[in-house]
């Protein structure tokens, strides 16, 4: 049973397809560990126990009768709690939605189940994903994996969901990503993670936290995983006029693993060089041995990226205030006091200076196409920090004292703003054993050249192997 | 005239409060006060931005 929470979602579909394994002892295993570690861990806050292993069942019976079967038929999967599943709560990891139950499932869980994906459960998140950090004071935060007795931080919004896809509770799940959510709990927790092109994947019924930053997608182990479900979610939704039209690639045949004459930029102003130094030294190993398998680097640098924390500021605060203003006028103190704070903050942003944060966007978004106009990828740290403990708000960073909170996002949120896919992959490990995360920035709606990459780096290397000290 | 820096104080924050249907204490008030300079202050940073000839950007498809 150890072997198939650990197996690949690819893996999982050979074995389900090949009649070598049922969906139902693969379903059943993943229960089991969920039973076993979820109460420490808190990656899940509903287990879908029954109708998991009802859409196990007739998973199996599909095989049995031949049926054609979808790319990921039998895998299971688990979702960040703000994608909207029929007749099963949706909480958006607060109270005031606690007992809400969609009576429509969000377009990219419909497309899951069509590839065939089994629905374990609803992962833990910051309350609302309003926080890089993954607190949750209504459903006890998720603790990391890689240091659970010190109460270490995934990283968030999306926590849970780096919890349970780290220690083995399913091999990939749901993220969102509005100023780094997918990628920075992906490189805490040692995870692959890609937030695609804004527009690639469907956001509808998917709890907004801020509609033109948000992004969907996938949370994984491996580059090859996170291909599997991009393909299986990917493309126009009629139910999301912010969809693009642009056919879907077939990412997992993207993956050569050549990256010979590829040409890499090297961000180091703004990004590498106010990275801590494992941090740092990991990514500049990272970049080596991309160079060895034949791909050139030289340095780049965004200057535009001085004002993504302005951008930040004006349009996330506007555009969650206008969506939570009815209920902080009348359920304010359901709230959780960290997110009501920044909600209600605001409130205080006028419309002139919303439309300044969305006009300095576009000076972001078209640097970074220029700048991509002369390389493939671009490459940076995702965070400059490991996993801290949950209350720490400061730490140390090559002799400077760092807020935490701002850290964690200050590599990732200017790609929301731009809206350039970007993934989070391991890259190595602190001192401390916790892990560390590269990102690959690529051209809009060439998410295949970011996973190439990335398949092709873990094709020789390790990292993304390495499992948590859970004792199994 | 040249305009002169922004400013915001607790009183401000109130009134500004009250004028959108807020009802919000002074204890809330002074945990929303730093919160809100400070992301004032990251706004502000924009106005050295070259903005001029730029548009919003528009994130919306027409089909």
């Amino acid at each position: 049973m150890a072997d198939l929470v650990w197996a690949s979602m690819g893996e999982l579909a050979r074995l389900v397809a090949t009649k070598a394994v049922s969906p139902v002892e693969i379903v059943n295993a993943h229960l089991d560990r969920i039973a076993a570690l979820d109460g420490t861990l808190k990656a899940y806050i509903t287990v879908m126990t029954d109708s998991a292993r009802s859409a196990a069942r007739n998973a199996e019976a599909r095989v049995m009768a031949r049926e054609d079967l979808g790319p990921l038929h039998g895998v299971p999967v688990g979702l960040k709690d703000l994608y909207c599943t029929k007749g099963v709560k949706t909480t958006g990891g607060s109270r005031i939605l606690g007992d809400w139950v969609p009576t429509e499932d969000a377009t990219v869980v419909t497309r899951l189940a069509a590839a065939g994906a089994i629905t374990l459960g609803k992962l833990n998140m910051h309350e609302f994903a309003y926080g890089p950090e993954g607190l949750n004071v209504h459903y006890g935060t998720a603790w990391n994996p890689w240091d659970w007795a010190a109460h270490r931080i995934c990283g968030g919004s999306s926590s849970g969901s780096g919890a349970a896809v780290a220690a083995g509770l399913c091999p990939g799940a749901l993220g969102s990503d509005t100023g780094g959510s997918i990628r920075i709990p992906s490189a805490l927790c040692g995870l692959t993670g890609l937030k695609p092109t804004y527009g690639r994947v469907s956001r509808a019924g998917v709890l907004p936290l801020a509609w033109s930053l948000d992004h969907v997608g996938p949370m994984c182990r491996s580059a090859v995983d996170c291909a599997l479900m991009l393909g299986a979610m990917a493309g126009h939704d009629p139910r999301d006029p912010s969809t693009s039209a642009l056919p879907v690639p077939d990412y997992r045949a993207a993956l050569t693993g050549e990256v010979k004459g590829l040409r890499i930029g090297l961000l180091r102003r703004f990004f590498l060089e106010t990275a801590g130094p494992p941090q740092r030294l990991a990514v500049e190993q990272a970049v080596k041995t991309l160079e060895g398998l034949g791909a050139s680097v030289r340095d780049v640098s965004l200057e535009q990226m001085k004002y993504a924390a302005g951008v930040a500021a004006a349009v996330i605060s506007v555009e969650s205030y206008a969506y939570h203003e009815a209920w902080l006028k009348t359920r304010g103190p359901e709230y959780g006091p960290d997110v009501r704070e920044r909600l209600l903050a605001g409130a205080f942003v006028s419309g002139a200076d919303y439309l300044k944060g969305q006009r300095a966007r576009r000076l972001i978004r078209d640097e970074v196409d220029q700048v991509l106009g002369d390389v493939d990828v671009l490459i940076a740290p995702t965070v400059p920090i490991a996993a801290t403990e949950v209350g720490v708000s400061e730490v140390e960073v090559d002799g400077r004292r760092a807020p935490v909170r701002p850290s964690l996002i200050r590599y990732t949120r200017p790609f929301n703003a731009s809206g350039h896919p970007a993934a989070s992959v391991p890259c190595g490990f602190t001192a401390d054993g916790l892990p560390i995360g590269i990102q690959v920035v690529g051209r809009s709606f060439d998410e295949a050249t970011v996973l190439r990459v990335a398949d092709a780096y873990q094709r020789v290397t390790d990292w993304h192997t390495r499992r948590p000290p859970l004792g199994a | 005239m040249a305009p002169g820096p922004r400013t915001m104080d607790r009183e401000t924050l109130r009134a500004l409060a009250q004028a959108q249907g807020l009802a919000l204490s002074d204890a809330d008030l002074d945990g929303l006060l730093p919160l809100v300079r400070a992301g004032r202050a990251l706004i502000d940073e924009l106005a050295t931005a070259p903005l001029d000839e730029v548009e919003p950007t528009v994130l919306y498809h027409m089909r």
